[in-house]
């Protein structure tokens, strides 16, 4: 975790929360002034007033996928509309590259929504009365480029989310999963540094889902986006993030990568998601590996520690010897034994249950 | 809902009847008791409202103008020449449309001066033939929508020719071609308004409402002096009737735009312009086109009204033809209003709807195709013409201008059909009528008309109560005090009367006939088709048959009234039901509920909040019909507001009645549109 | 050949260039046009027309305005429209001297035309006997029963014009003669709602007793009025007279003109030629049964009028031309 911690700061924080709140009713300013740090829910109840982000701070650096998880009513929309700006947090700062995202007056906001972001909604929101083109051109054409680049780069998009042949289509005529891809290569459309998913794939049936997510980590590897990612599934959390923040009322309960979070839950409601997660299905093997001792006599196989546990287990449970892990130059940096391997796939669990 | 609930309702009402009853059965008419009539508090309201209006009109800032036909100068009030200039620029914008179809030299005035056109007689600008104007209609309709729309404008033009209707449809049609606009642009102006600001929603609201439910005649002399005689004035007026129904739609519209869209266009940068016009209104625009559809209908339903105060064409034509009795003749009249709107309405769907296809129609020669296609007309229209010099030589040119009442007439036919219907149905229906009367409109209005005031507010605010909650009892009973407090009070109880047997019974055959008709596509269409019909053919022309036949009384009035009031509680009804989403049908369906359960227990309740809403317009309708009545004959409100036009202090009288009629139709408004709003939460449908 | 050039060229004007004839009389009338209003009877219409023609004679621009009877005098204050040309005393003199008393319409003389404003019978009725004694009203004694209606309570029924017409006058009138238990007064809605009673009655064969004037298009199927006590200046309530005069008939009405006050000014030639027009019974009859009986236009009506009668009304234009030079 330490390590993870250091590499964000090393690379620069695209965006960067510090004490955002957002609290709903006529007394949020008055009970916001009165707050030190997190704000306890009967105060806010007292005062009528329903807190949605409570004392949210933390940082994305550039490239980096944080997803946003919680189930709803958790705050998680509501401050990612803080961050994009679709709602006005009700205290707090958000930085994007360093520019103060809440002392922007409306045409800074534009500007920067129209060259720096992009952002996918859980209903599409697609305009009814366009096409799948102009659709995707339709940012691009507020943005006051022409028709015919416009189109031609919308023509490019609609390629790149595989809608090539139904350019022309309304948005009523394609399936959810259609729509979607509309909706995602509308958001790409002005080559946004940040983007914005909001449960994009939460709206569609769960084989849909699996493609689109896919898909979606197709386009990242490709397009390398600086990503906030709100969902309430905590698989497609762990499928998709390079950090995940859990929410619970209006407060990141934990900030870490997936491993992190499955291995070490840093609260009793973040171990309830974690409980039911196959672990050798997130886990890579760099997460569970032992130091590596020159001393010990190693098997003849060796495993990539980025592996997923799964993938490799049958390999290292047939060994008696340790494992050697190697990292992308093939040096080795650690080991693995099979009971080891065992100990993490059924051991700590059990024990759980019996806990 | 709990069946507890809803006992607890039908006790509520058990005990407001009960208490009702009892306050009926002891307070006796009484001059001096006050719970028997409320005196004349407010009775120097006409009065003052009189001398407000009037210092306005003439003396308020008085201003010095020249007038070079005398060349004397003359003290005028300020606030008149504003209405005055804003009058004349319509009435050029009027004249323009209608002289470059018809001819004229009054736009050539506009820019010089009846001397001028005295000393040069030239510089008149002719009219086009009529061929050449319907060709160019189904041009423009075929390049809307395609050979339908093309076809039929042409039988539209045709008819109107071929009935020698040409000029008086051409004129009314240009002003038609004003007022509608103007009505859809300041709609969405103000929906848009109320749209951004809830204070101008809150603001907004009960002026459209009153502008929707204060009769015409009440308010005719100021706009008269204000505006003058003419099409322009009737413009202005059938503007202020039109717009109400379209800002409230384009609210509704944009108010359901789904939060996605609307994040969408935020986050893709838009800025607010861009926002309205190429994410908010487009995505609203079915609600938009339902507006459009209104306004059209609406303005071509006042053609009548609208000759009232000078607009020529079709509606004073029509005045004209039925004071005369001349039924078969206004028949066709009122057709060609029909098709006028039928055309138009059309015509705006169609242009609507192509402005999104815009990436389709980019090619230029197409464009270009059809100018030279209407280039073609223009020659071939004046060559016909010529020709039709030679051919019509001793009789007028049918090529070029076919005169008013030259044409084809069917009259005779329709004065048969009258005939008909008399020997038919004459004599059951006077036994009816008699009834009727007797046994049923007469005992209801002395009803009414001895309820003591304390049991009419007892009566009304309670419902409101139980219905809406205590803050709607409250407004509704501040409006029922004005009345009260006014000298009118039983005549207002006559429109009261009229009014609700006018609505119960178009409820009842607008929801019957809604219910039979939205299970069936074709037959939604034919009655929504039919709707239309019923909303712009002129009302004035079957009032003639409807007295012939019921003479002059109430029925004839509220038969009149049934016939408009009907059409928003039906089309309500079938679009309401035609919405219930499929699945509670199925889910309905899956339980082994038969049709008739069905639409009973599942479609109607969901469908429930917006044939409330119908049945809200059915009430203003109603009242407005029943206030029209006064020209059949009745002794309500209406017959006093058309009283008051000739008196001295009219004008005050005029606009104190129009408020009380106004203010019974926004009680009801309030009781059912808060009514129908709680149902809306209860149900989710928000 | 040359026939068919001329036509070709007549029928180019047709599409092209309407050509006015210009008059080249002197006038000093203003080039504005006059102001006529449309309303909506038949014997207005062709009025309307039959004037214009006549001012257009003299070489005024002309224009025609349709506008509602009630809207016309608030609309000829401010000059909206120019003249009024036919104000019947028993329906309009209220509206008339309200205008007159509020300032901008002037009175521009009076028709030779004497009216005749009176609650009456069609012919059929006293033909069938409906009612024996008619038409003196001595006779409506002793037959209200014929002519009730559902909504009159028993009692015979009285179909009055609108309210704004007379006020109370008929009311009284059944009350004064001493009618009230037996008899009853409706207000109909306009003129329309009238005839239209007057068609029904016909067709069912019942009697009515309706209010109506004359000259009237109804002349020709035939009514009587029923005769009343006779007129006398102040035999109304309203004029100071009590119940017992108030059953007085009405009088002999006049036919008035009115104008803007301006139009002296704007057109005194014009104005002269109007204020001294003066039409009789015979001849208003006459223009309404062009439309009424022949079918014309009211256009096709007037002009044949005019061109019918050039000695009527050319001495009231020519001798204002006179006078002019």
């Amino acid at each position: 975790m330490a390590s993870q911690g250091d590499e964000a700061e090393q690379r620069q924080a695209v965006i960067k929360c510090e004490s955002v709140y957002k609290i709903f009713g006529n007394n949020a300013q008055s009970l916001l002034q009165n707050a030190q740090g997190k704000i306890d829910a009967k105060d806010a109840l007292a005062a009528g007033c329903i807190v949605g982000v409570n004392n949210v701070s933390f940082e994305v650096s550039e490239g980096e996928l944080l997803v946003i998880m919680g189930l709803s009513g958790s705050g998680k929309s509501t401050l990612l509309r803080c961050i994009s700006r679709l709602t006005d947090a009700t205290g707090g700062k958000i930085f994007v590259d360093g520019q103060d995202l809440l002392t922007m007056n409306s045409k800074q906001l534009m500007e920067v929504r129209r060259d720096k972001m992009g952002m996918v909604f859980q209903n599409f929101g697609l305009l009814p009365h366009k096409t799948v083109l102009e659709n995707i051109a339709f940012p691009l054409q507020v943005k006051g480029i022409n028709t015919k680049d416009s189109i031609e780069r919308a023509m490019n998009m609609a390629e790149l989310v595989g809608l090539s042949g139904r350019e022309n289509y309304f948005p009523r005529e394609l399936s959810g999963g259609q729509q979607q891809r509309v909706g995602i290569a509308r958001s790409l459309a002005v080559e946004p540094d940040i983007w914005f998913l909001d449960e994009p794939f939460s709206a569609l049936d769960p084989l849909i889902r699996k493609e689109m997510q896919d898909e979606f980590l197709r386009l990242q590897s490709v397009l390398n986006k600086t990503i906030l990612f709100v969902t309430h599934d905590f698989d497609e959390a762990l499928r998709l993030a390079d950090r995940i923040a859990i929410m619970k009322e209006g407060v990141i309960e934990q900030l870490d990568t997936p491993a992190n979070i499955v291995l070490d839950p840093a609260t009793e409601y973040v171990r309830k998601f974690t409980q039911e997660v196959p672990r050798e299905k997130v886990l890579k093997i760099e997460d569970v590996m032992d130091p590596y001792d020159s001393t010990e006599e190693m098997s003849d196989i060796k495993v990539s520690k980025n592996a997923i546990i799964e993938v490799v287990a049958e390999q290292i449970l047939s060994q008696d010897k340790a494992v050697g892990v190697v990292d992308d130059n093939d040096n080795i940096v650690g080991s693995l034994h099979s009971s080891h391997v065992i100990n993490v796939l059924f051991g700590n669990r059990s024990q759980e249950q019996q806990g | 809902m709990p069946s507890y609930l809803k006992s607890s309702k039908a006790i509520q009402f058990g005990v407001l009847f009960i208490a009702f009853f009892l306050l009926n059965a002891l307070i006796g008419p009484s001059e001096s008791n006050y719970l028997w009539r409320l005196p004349p508090l407010l009775k120097d309201i006409p009065f003052l409202i009189n001398d407000l209006v009037r210092g306005l009109m003439f003396e308020w800032m008085p201003i010095d103008v020249y007038d070079p036909s005398i060349d004397e100068y003359e003290q005028k009030p300020l606030f008149r020449e504003i209405t005055r200039a804003i009058s004349s620029s319509f009435s050029f914008v009027i004249n323009a449309v209608r002289e470059f179809i018809l001819g004229g030299s009054k736009t050539i005035v506009a820019f010089s001066s009846w001397d001028f056109i005295k000393e040069n007689p030239w510089a008149v600008w002719p009219a086009l033939p009529w061929t050449v104007v319907v060709g160019w209609a189904m041009v423009l309709g075929y390049k809307l929508q395609g050979r339908n729309l093309a076809f039929l404008t042409g039988v539209a033009g045709l008819y109107i020719a071929a009935f020698g209707q040409w000029s008086p449809s051409m004129q009314t049609l240009s002003f038609i071609l004003i007022a509608a606009p103007v009505s859809v642009f300041l709609g969405l102006a103000l929906g848009v308004f109320a749209y951004k600001s809830k204070a101008v929603e809150a603001f907004l609201n009960p002026l459209l409402n009153v502008a929707q439910t204060m009769p015409h005649y009440s308010y005719l002399v100021p706009i008269i002096v204000l505006f003058g005689v003419g099409d322009h004035a009737a413009a202005l007026v059938t503007i202020l009737f039109a717009t109400p129904s379209m800002v409230r739609l384009v609210l509704l519209g944009l108010k359901n735009v789904p939060t996605d869209v609307v994040d969408a266009g935020r986050m893709s940068g838009c800025n607010d312009f861009q926002m309205l016009f190429r994410v908010l209104i487009p995505t609203a625009k079915r609600d938009v086109l339902i507006g459009v559809n209104q306004v059209v209908m609406q303005c071509l339903s006042m053609t009548v009204i609208a000759a009232f105060i000078g607009a020529q064409g079709l509606g004073s034509n029509l005045l004209i033809a039925l004071n005369s009795l001349r039924i078969g003749t206004g028949l066709e009249i009122g057709i060609c209003i029909v098709l006028i709107a039928v055309v138009f309405d059309k015509m705006s769907l169609a242009w609507a709807n192509k402005q999104t296809d815009y990436f389709a129609d980019l090619s230029f020669t197409k464009r270009y195709r059809h100018f030279l296609i209407m280039a073609a007309i223009l020659v071939g229209g004046i060559v016909m013409a010529m020709i039709g010099s030679i051919i019509f030589e001793e009789d007028f040119n049918y090529f070029y201008i076919v005169p008013h009442n030259k044409g084809l007439t069917t009259a005779p036919f329709w004065q048969a059909g009258v005939d008909w219907v008399w020997d038919t149905f004459f004599y059951t229906l006077k036994s009816f009528n008699e009834w009727l009367i007797t046994g049923v409109l007469v005992p209801m209005r002395d009803a009414y008309l001895a309820m003591p005031v304390v049991a009419t507010f007892l009566l009304v605010m309670g419902t409101a109560y139980i219905l809406a909650g205590l803050r709607s009892a409250l407004i509704v009973g501040g409006f029922l005090l004005f009345i009260a407090f006014s000298e009118y009070w039983d005549r207002a109880l006559i429109t009261m009367y009229m009014a609700t047997f006018a609505v119960v019974v178009s409820g009842i055959i607008g929801i019957t006939l809604g219910a039979a008709c939205a299970q069936n596509t074709f037959a939604s269409k034919a009655v929504l088709l039919f709707c239309d019909f019923l909303q712009t053919f002129p009302s004035f022309i079957y009032l003639i048959p409807v007295i012939m036949l019921f003479g002059i009384t109430d029925t004839s009035v509220l038969i009149a009234s049934l016939a408009f009031a009907s059409v928003p509680a039906t089309r309500f009804t079938v679009e309401g039901l035609r919405s219930v989403p499929p699945v509670l049908q199925d889910a309905g369906s899956m339980c082994g509920v038969s049709r008739l359960q069905r639409l009973i227990s599942i479609e109607i309740p969901i469908a429930f909040p917006h044939i409330m809403l119908g049945v809200n317009q059915t009430v203003n309708f109603a009242l407005m019909m029943v206030i029209i009545g006064a020209f059949i004959g009745t002794i309500d409100l209406g017959q006093l507001i058309l009283k008051a036009i000739s008196e001295p202090q009219g004008t005050g009288i005029g606009i104190t009645l129009g408020v009380c009629v106004a203010f019974i139709g926004l009680a009801v408004d309030q009781i059912i549109r808060t009514w129908a709003n709680k149902r809306k939460l209860a149900l989710g449908l928000n | 050949m040359k026939r068919l050039t001329k036509k070709l060229m007549a029928g180019t004007f047709a599409i092209g260039l309407a050509l006015v004839s210009a008059t080249g009389a002197a006038s000093a009338d203003s080039s504005e046009p006059i102001k006529i209003p449309i309303k909506n009877w038949s014997s207005q219409i062709v009025m309307a027309h039959v004037i214009g023609g006549m001012f257009e004679s003299m070489g005024n621009n002309v224009e025609y305005v349709p506008v509602d009877n009630q809207a016309s005098f608030e609309a000829v204050r401010v000059g909206d429209i120019t003249i009024l040309q036919e104000v019947w005393q028993s329906t309009m003199q209220n509206a008339y001297y309200n205008a007159m008393e509020k300032g901008g319409l002037i009175d521009a003389g009076t028709h030779a035309a004497e009216t005749l404003e009176e609650m009456g019978v069609p012919n059929w009725v006293i033909e069938q006997g409906l009612c024996p004694g008619l038409p003196s009203w001595e006779a409506l004694k002793d037959c209200s029963a014929a002519f009730a209606t559902p909504d009159s309570g028993g009692k015979g029924r009285w179909l009055e014009g609108p309210q704004s017409w007379h006020g109370e006058v008929m009311p009284n009138r059944i009350k004064g003669l001493g009618l009230d238990d037996t008899w009853t007064v409706k207000f109909a809605g306009g003129a329309d709602a009238l005839w239209t009673e007057l068609e029904a009655a016909k067709k069912e064969g019942r009697g009515t007793v309706i209010f109506n004037w004359t000259p009237n298009f109804t002349d020709a199927s035939g009514f009587t009025f029923i005769e009343f006590p006779e007129y006398y200046d102040g035999c109304r309530i309203a004029d100071g007279g009590t119940m017992d005069t108030t059953g007085c008939g009405s009088p002999k009405g006049w036919l008035k003109k009115g104008a803007f006050w301006k139009f002296p000014k704007t057109h005194p030639n014009a104005y002269r030629a109007f204020s001294q027009l003066s039409f009789t019974t015979p001849q208003i009859g006459s223009m309404a049964a062009l439309v009424d009986v022949d079918k014309m236009t009211h256009e096709d009506a007037a002009k044949k009028w005019l061109a019918d009668n050039e000695d009527v009304w050319k001495p009231w234009a020519t001798s204002v031309l006179g006078e002019g030079n």
